[in-house]
């Protein structure tokens, strides 16, 4: 995938004279950023974990390419296929040859999935794909990008989002209620959900040890997705492999946490495909769950970022979007200030690695340096530094 | 939207011809202290680094750029140097925010005679009073940074400066963190005149009716200078009750100030986002930072009042 940096800035541009565009986004942060703070002085549990995760992400990205080929045999342990995908093309074509053509699919949210453009290419080979996270469905009926990591429908009114479902979906709904909109989607997606022949997730970690996946999430379509379809399919980013199950479960408390879910409604912990030996202990897989998990390893950029010891920095990043609510530009400009998924500061970091430096060099010049995003980041992430590395690397190739 | 690479271009242009980030008449960073007879050389030494001096300046070039901007609602990306030929630069070097010259003026004698007050005798470096390449630096112009930085450390050096007695929260920044990265052997201590106010004690006088002020913490103070008590402790010898808006302290909020030149607009939004939150709580919003000052006043509307630190502590409030 590639992406050009003037066409970015233009589209920021639209976004500043787009009213409802800014009042979505001010309405989102402010709530978001309210709810963080009061969760995190209440719990102070919760900022020791954050530290202990720090230490265990660090950890883990010294020793990536290892954790690496641990997570491969774990994974074949329990039955899981595993791939490694060098490349966003080379992910495409696994997953492409393990869907084939005309099947039903159904997603869970996955940043992953957004930045190989994996719907897209999926529907291409004459697949009909559904997202089931709401946030991520509205994106797709709108036929724009994710524009925050975890609720990436942040820059939509109501009745932006009530007004794509109705046209959308073909579904009648009346004035602006979100119960009836939420409910409309519901009854249209279940009916996709129980026939679809395959579901694709991401994942927010990976145990080295055990190869077992975690998941967290509120909507419950996470677990709709990944056990309903005879086959999962789940595309993992490398850096979200850490040694151990434990510390895979700390990973995904602490990235609910930060984007105000806490509890985490619901967290699945999937090592493998269904099985039951009930009969006669003869072991058969397919139970009441998927009968094949397939797991690709995305790097992705990620290892050759390694060498570089400020974007090595930005793989501890467990995605929590704090650090885009936090953000003064981000609350008007959202991932329009980013690359083909990712944006906002963790975003133009992501899209050094994964597409471009130069080019999400060139959009860094739009950040403050005020450093409220290293202030925000669980992981202590130096964020304003990485972003004014990219701008040295943009500067220095013009 | 303008163009950043060529915005950077310009800059670096600039920087390489005249030392400024655009062209400025050199006597206009140190007339200032011409009346206060201020020692040229010293060991304790006032640097300003220009910030203050500039402001008055970059104000009336985010005016400009301001209405280019706005002109095209089409949001292509424009070329900017073509720009500044067609306005002339020379429009730009003559005309700096009039009415701000006077104020960062008085800004500035006022932080020497608060220095004064605490029995702290600084010399100052006029002519060497130069920029110290903050923006440079911020734009990840890392080669041409150093070279500068060199410069500005050799000039401070043959002034015999020990300890840099800095004016704003950039300069502080640069010269203290910053600096040492880039230049070899760099030895000179670096504080800010809050600190060193805050440290020697300083005697204030008493506002009887002092009232009630909110401050506004500068992202580099707080975030990375930790200088965070020393101006609210100062506040309140001086009388004030000094109050906090939502953000502040170490998740202070931006004035948008870093990006003016890039996009007024955008700008202008976050500055605007951040004066309302101040306002809720008190009408007399405190700033510690030129850019700040310049941002948040060029918003407000009304009755709120935007001074510096320095105008409230000597008793210069207007
Ligand atoms: S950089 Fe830090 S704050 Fe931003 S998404 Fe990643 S972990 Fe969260």
């Amino acid at each position: 995938m590639t992406f050009n940096a003037l066409q970015a800035y233009q589209e920021i541009w639209g976004a500043l004279l787009d009213e409802e565009f800014q009042e979505a986004l001010r309405r989102a942060s402010t709530i978001s950023q309210v709810r963080v703070e009061e969760l995190l002085a209440e719990r102070r549990e919760l900022v020791e974990l954050c530290r202990e995760v720090a230490g265990i992400k660090r950890r883990s990205i010294d020793t990536l390419e290892e954790l690496v080929e641990r997570a491969y045999r774990s994974l074949e342990a329990v039955r899981a296929k595993p791939y490694l995908a060098g490349d966003a093309e080379e992910a495409r074509r696994i997953i492409g040859g393990l869907v084939g053509s005309g099947k039903l699919v159904v997603m869970a949210k996955s940043m992953a999935a957004a930045e190989v453009g994996l719907r897209g290419y999926l529907e291409s080979l004459g697949n009909e794909v559904w997202e089931t996270d709401l946030g991520e469905l509205l994106v797709q009926l709108e036929g724009s990008k994710p524009m925050h990591t975890t609720t990436p429908a942040v820059h939509m009114t109501r009745y932006k989002a009530i007004k794509l479902i109705s046209e959308k979906l073909g579904v009648k709904l009346k004035g602006d209620s979100v119960e009836e909109a939420v409910k409309a989607v519901r009854e249209f997606l279940r009916g996709k959900i129980v026939k679809a022949d395959v579901g694709i997730s991401g994942a927010n970690a990976l145990a080295a040890d055990t190869g077992a996946i975690i998941l967290v999430e509120n909507e419950s379509n996470i677990r709709l997705v990944t056990s309903t379809p005879p086959i999962h399919i789940a595309l993992v980013p490398v850096d979200k492999i850490v040694p151990t199950l434990l510390d895979a479960v700390k990973v995904a408390i602490v990235q609910a946490a930060y984007t105000g879910l806490y509890p985490p409604t619901y967290i699945s912990i999937i090592a493998g495909p269904s099985s039951t030996a009930d009969i006669e202990r003869v072991r058969v897989y397919g139970a009441q769950g998927p009968r094949e998990l397939h797991v690709v390893l995305l790097d992705n950029g990620r290892l050759k970022a390694l060498k570089d010891p400020l974007l090595k920095e930005q793989l501890r990043c467990i995605r929590c979007g704090r650090c885009q609510y936090e953000c003064p530009v981000w609350v008007h400009t959202a991932n329009k200030w980013g690359g083909p998924a990712y944006g906002g500061p963790m975003g133009l970091v992501w899209t050094a690695i994964t597409v471009d430096p130069i080019e999400a060099g060139k959009l860094s010049y739009l950040c403050l340096g005020c450093g409220r995003c290293d202030a925000s980041c669980p992981v202590e992430i130096p964020l304003s530094t990485i972003l004014r590395h990219l701008k040295t690397m943009a500067s220095r190739s013009s | 939207m303008l163009n950043p690479l060529d915005v950077v271009k310009v800059i670096e242009d600039n920087v390489r011809r005249y030392g400024f980030p655009f062209p400025v008449p050199r006597e206009a960073v140190y007339s200032w202290a011409k009346p206060l007879r201020l020692l040229d050389r010293g060991s304790t030494m006032l640097y300003t680094g220009a910030l203050y001096q500039l402001t008055p300046y970059i104000a009336s070039i985010v005016e400009q750029l301001s209405a280019i901007e706005g002109s095209r609602v089409s949001g292509l990306a424009l070329k900017l140097s073509g720009i500044l030929s067609s306005l002339g630069v020379s429009r730009l070097i003559v005309r700096p925010k009039g009415d701000m010259v006077s104020v960062v003026e008085r800004i500035l004698t006022s932080i020497v005679s608060l220095l004064e007050r605490a029995e702290v005798k600084v010399a100052y470096p006029y002519e060497d009073d130069m920029y110290s390449g903050v923006l440079l630096y911020d734009l990840g112009l890392d080669e041409l940074f150093k070279e500068h930085a060199v410069k500005v450390y050799r000039a401070l050096k043959s002034r015999g400066a020990e300890l840099l007695v800095t004016v704003d929260p950039h300069t502080t920044h640069i010269m203290r963190s910053v600096y040492p990265r880039y230049v070899d052997g760099y030895d000179l201590e670096v504080k800010s005149y809050l600190e060193v106010l805050a440290e020697r004690g300083v005697r204030l006088v008493r506002e009887p009716s002092g009232g009630k002020v909110v401050i506004h913490d500068p992202c580099l103070y707080a975030r990375f200078e930790n200088v965070v008590e020393q101006p609210r402790m100062l506040l309140r010898t001086a009388g004030f009750d000094v109050l906090e808006p939502r953000r502040s302290r170490k998740m202070t909020y931006c004035c948008g100030g870093p990006i003016e030149g890039l996009t007024p607009k955008m700008a202008k939004m976050i500055a605007k986002t951040r004066l309302e939150e101040l306002r809720e709580k008190s009408g007399t919003i405190v700033t510690l930072c030129p850019i700040c000052y310049a941002n948040l006043r060029a918003v407000a509307e009304g009755d709120v009042e935007v001074i510096d630190i320095a105008l409230v502590l000597s008793g210069a409030k207007p």
